[in-house]
């Protein structure tokens, strides 16, 4: 009937995505992409802490540079470090206005140059047949920043998790429905997500979360970036065993294999064809004592320079010598 | 070793393995805690995979579909025999009424809903709730329904959705359908949705108004009025004669509140049912008076009977000839509360000075490009107060301070400042040629005009931007003298930049100046369906303070560093 699409076009135009502030921790951990079924509907990525995520604002140190070639065209990868991981972005070969910006980034590290970034971008994400979920972004805006700048983000975005971290409390309490929600208190913007949430990851701890506000916090105000050891952080936190927060656990056995030696083994023991994921080898090194960020520093390493690893699908690692397929 | 230790687990993982061995189960979760240092909970959905039947999904969630669903993209597909149906569907309307169900009072959903919500070619049915799912069926909404049925009657089919059918929304409506009750509930929660209410309130103001039907075929005599309570007050129109007074406290109940532009108004009805309520407790009508009295900021389109204080900044007017030849005169100009600045217009022989301070009552608002702007049509509406109702404000300078996220929720509003953080630059900030035609400054796009075609255009200066909070954000419009304000350049010299540099390099050397940095803005915000505008007076770059940012986040949320 001809009414309908006048209340189409009326109640479902969607403005502008607001641009997120997330870590790179929260938007790691997040694996539920939620694509409405509309031919222009939005995608988001929905965190644990319940943010809906279309377009992010975020920063970081640069930590590598790529640049790739493929039958699409040209490309560039960067990863940039916040204090609780890292933010995976790519320049995509469809926006090539981003592309002079990109060049002139990715001249700069190839010569030594190390420097901090802002990038406003969209949510991606790739799914694995067997359900693994890994996000990464595509650029849309890019801009080299200074430090006050990046410890303003650090601060902008330890308030935002907050914010949500709060939500999530007060969704917990509430009933689960958008009524509940809303009468409990959780802000409009979250209320959508912290049901999507709600109803697909695991009951979890917010402290992992907790703990990347505090040192974001600390760096903000100029204070010592140390990373703060679990007991001193949060004496009520027992089960702070999950492998995912950037808190280097003590070690359950000491290294006995280098970090390097724990990648390439764990995939060479675990890759049945399809490569080992990003995150089983994480965790490994982790039960060897490395902490996340040596992981990743390993991975990169053997992957860029000795060329010992290669990631054939984003976020699948195989032996170079292994690779036959 | 206890295996008890982890029974909630396996419990969970044994719902969907059916026939895996619950001791394996447990020894793989005692497995991930102890070597891979993953707690039970978050190992849940890897163990769950790990026992998983070959070939089955291990993505799907723990529910297992009911016998014999039928899950159908079109209505066309449903036969009048179908039950437990699983469709997705645009919710058009929703309505409800009170009806006896084996001798109870059950109020019952009814409406219109229309299939393939995603696309454009969509099929219309009727439906019934039978379940009290209001809340989740408001119109505008698209929402899955599973467990509905099928109901044919006079070669008609239509859905039944029942007490145990579920309705998952898919995609939020426009304003919420409010739980129909005979509970009476405040003028606050009833003026957040539309649908059945029922209110206990004080009578403020009752007149009766004539609508004048479109066609000319006549005119329909209703009675308009305010109601309020302690939480607010609302605007009602009746359809029949009411036979209240100012001052009267009643109990309304089976009326409807809908929405006019953007104001929800109580519909009285043949089916509204009025009586005299007792509550000695309840506010005198001067006393809901003295609160209901609004400000700049609170004006929404569509507004009646509005009561507002004002200072008046500047007062005009001019005469025009009408549609029908007459001549006519109309008095206009700009007003300020302590809330903000809007226009005051009146069709009566009202002459004010600038600066003087007035009560207007009974006003209407009505939106002129965007924003909200008082009328009022006689003189008696007006009263000159002789003691400020507030402090002096300097017209020129008069900003109220707002946060984004409220003025991107509100409604348009005139004299605001808000901060942000500019996460786009638009490529074509800068020189822009303009149509040069008679009252048209349309910007040209290859030297053609939407309107008049080709066209010689005349250089304006523009920044379109993109401010952004992190929670909302908002099109930032800045003519040329801002403009040339915040860039410290003026037309000429962005000329002669553009000329030695290039257009490109321009553009850059603005995103590497602006992009990222907090602004503050001073303008007006104008809100339709598209979001939010903000057209700057002014732009000021604000200091970078990590700090200052990182204090209040402590200080808001009881951080202990």
């Amino acid at each position: 009937m001809g009414g309908g699409s006048l209340t189409m076009s009326g109640t479902m135009r969607v403005g502008r995505q607001t641009a997120i502030r997330v870590f790179a921790h929260e938007y790691r951990d997040a694996s539920l992409p939620d694509q409405g079924s509309g031919e222009y509907d939005p995608g988001y990525m929905v965190t644990r802490l319940g943010a809906k995520i279309n377009r992010a604002l975020i920063c970081g140190l640069i930590d590598s540079s790529e640049k790739r070639e493929s039958d699409s065209g040209q490309s560039y990868r960067f990863n940039l470090r916040d204090v609780t991981g890292i933010h995976r972005v790519e320049v995509s070969p469809f926006n090539p206005e981003l592309h002079p910006e990109a060049e002139e980034i990715h001249a700069r590290f190839e010569r030594g140059d190390r420097f901090l970034m802002m990038v406003v971008a969209k949510q991606r994400s790739f799914q694995t047949e067997d359900g693994g979920v890994f996000t990464s972004y595509n650029a849309q805006e890019m801009t080299v920043i200074d430090k006050p700048r990046y410890a303003e983000w650090l601060a902008e975005t330890a308030e935002a998790t907050l914010r949500r971290i709060n939500a999530h409390e007060l969704a917990m309490a509430a009933e689960q429905s958008m009524a509940g929600f809303r009468s409990a208190g959780v802000p409009e913007d979250l209320i959508d997500g912290m049901l999507l949430s709600r109803a697909h990851y695991p009951p979890f701890e917010t402290e992992v979360y907790m703990l990347d506000v505090l040192q974001a916090l600390n760096a903000a105000l100029g204070r010592s970036v140390e990373i703060v050891k679990p007991e001193s952080a949060d004496e009520s936190e027992p089960d702070s065993t999950v492998p995912d927060q950037p808190v280097e656990a003590p070690s359950p056995a000491t290294s006995d294999m280098s970090v390097e030696e724990v990648v390439v083994a764990t995939i060479a023991a675990g890759d049945r064809g399809e490569g080992v994921d990003y995150d089983a080898i994480v965790r490994q090194c982790s039960v060897h004592g490395h902490s996340r960020e040596e992981a990743e520093d390993a991975i990169d390493s053997l992957r860029a320079d000795g060329g010992q690893i290669s990631e054939h699908r984003f976020g699948w690692f195989r032996l170079i010598q292994s690779d036959s397929s | 070793m206890s295996e008890d230790k982890y029974d909630t687990e396996v419990r969970l993982v044994l719902q969907e393995c059916k026939d895996a061995n619950p001791e394996e189960v447990a020894k793989e979760f005692e497995r991930y805690e102890n070597e891979f240092l993953i707690p039970p909970r978050d190992a849940l959905r890897s163990v769950v995979r790990k026992f998983m039947e070959p070939g089955s999904d291990a993505d799907k969630t723990v529910r297992a579909p009911a016998p014999s669903v039928k899950k159908a993209s079109k209505f066309s597909e449903l036969g009048s025999n179908d039950r437990n149906v699983t469709i997705e569907v645009l919710v058009v309307s929703y309505n409800s009424r009170a009806q006896q169900v084996r001798g109870e009072e059950r109020q019952i959903g009814f409406g219109f809903i229309e299939d393939s919500p995603w696309d454009g070619d969509r099929q219309r049915w009727e439906f019934k709730d039978w379940g009290n799912k209001s809340q989740d069926l408001a119109a505008g909404s698209v929402v899955r329904l599973d467990g509905v049925s099928v109901n044919e009657w006079n070669d008609k089919k239509s859905i039944n959705i029942n007490q145990t059918s579920r309705v998952s929304v898919l995609k939020e409506g426009g304003a919420p359908t409010l739980a129909p009750t005979n509970e009476p509930v405040t003028i606050e929660d009833a003026s957040r949705g539309e649908g059945t209410v029922a209110i206990v309130a004080r009578v403020l103001a009752v007149r009766p108004d004539q609508i004048v039907r479109r066609d000319g075929s006549g005119s329909i005599d209703v009675m308009r009025g305010r109601l309020g309570d302690q939480t607010g007050t609302m605007g009602f129109l009746s359809w029949k004669t009411l036979d209240i007074s100012e001052g009267d406290l009643v109990k309304i109940e089976n009326a409807q509140v809908k929405r006019f532009r953007d104001t929800p108004e109580i519909n009285i009805g043949d089916f509204t049912k009025i009586e005299p309520y007792h509550d000695g407790a309840f506010p005198e009508a001067e006393t809901l008076q003295a609160n209901s009295s609004c400000t700049i900021k609170d004006l929404r389109d569509g507004m009646r009977d509005v009561e507002i204080i004002l200072q008046v900044v500047d007062w005009n007017s001019r005469s025009f000839t009408s549609k029908t030849g007459e001549e006519r005169v109309v008095r206009s100009g700009e007003v300020q509360d302590p809330s903000g600045r809007c226009r005051l217009t009146s069709w009566g022989e009202v002459d004010i000075e600038a600066g003087s301070f007035i009560r207007i009552k009974r006003a209407r608002v009505q939106a002129w490009q965007g924003s909200p702007d008082l009328v009022i049509d006689q003189l008696d509406q007006v009263e000159i107060l002789t003691e400020a109702p507030f402090g002096p404000i300097d017209a020129s300078n008069h900003w109220v301070e707002e946060d984004l996220d409220d003025l991107t929720s509100g409604g348009s509003r005139r004299g605001i400042s808000t901060t942000g953080r500019i996460v786009s630059l638009r490529s074509d900030s800068g020189i822009i040629l303009r149509c040069t035609q008679e009252g048209c400054r349309r910007v040209l796009r290859d030297g053609v005009c939407g309107v008049h075609g080709e066209d010689v255009g005349e250089e304006d200066l523009r920044m379109m931007m993109v401010v952004d909070s992190g929670v909302s954000n908002a099109s930032l419009l800045v003519s040329r003298a801002p403009t040339e304000a915040l860039i410290g350049m003026n037309l000429d010299d962005v000329r002669k930049e553009i000329s030695s540099n290039g257009k490109e390099a321009f553009h850059s050397s603005l995103k590497d100046r602006f992009l990222g940095h907090r602004v503050r803005v001073m303008g007006r915000s104008i809100n339709d369906d598209r979001g939010c505008m903000i057209q700057a007076d002014e732009v000021q770059i604000m200091e970078v303070d990590p700090e200052g940012i990182a204090k209040a986040a402590i200080d808001r949320w009881g951080v202990v560093l």
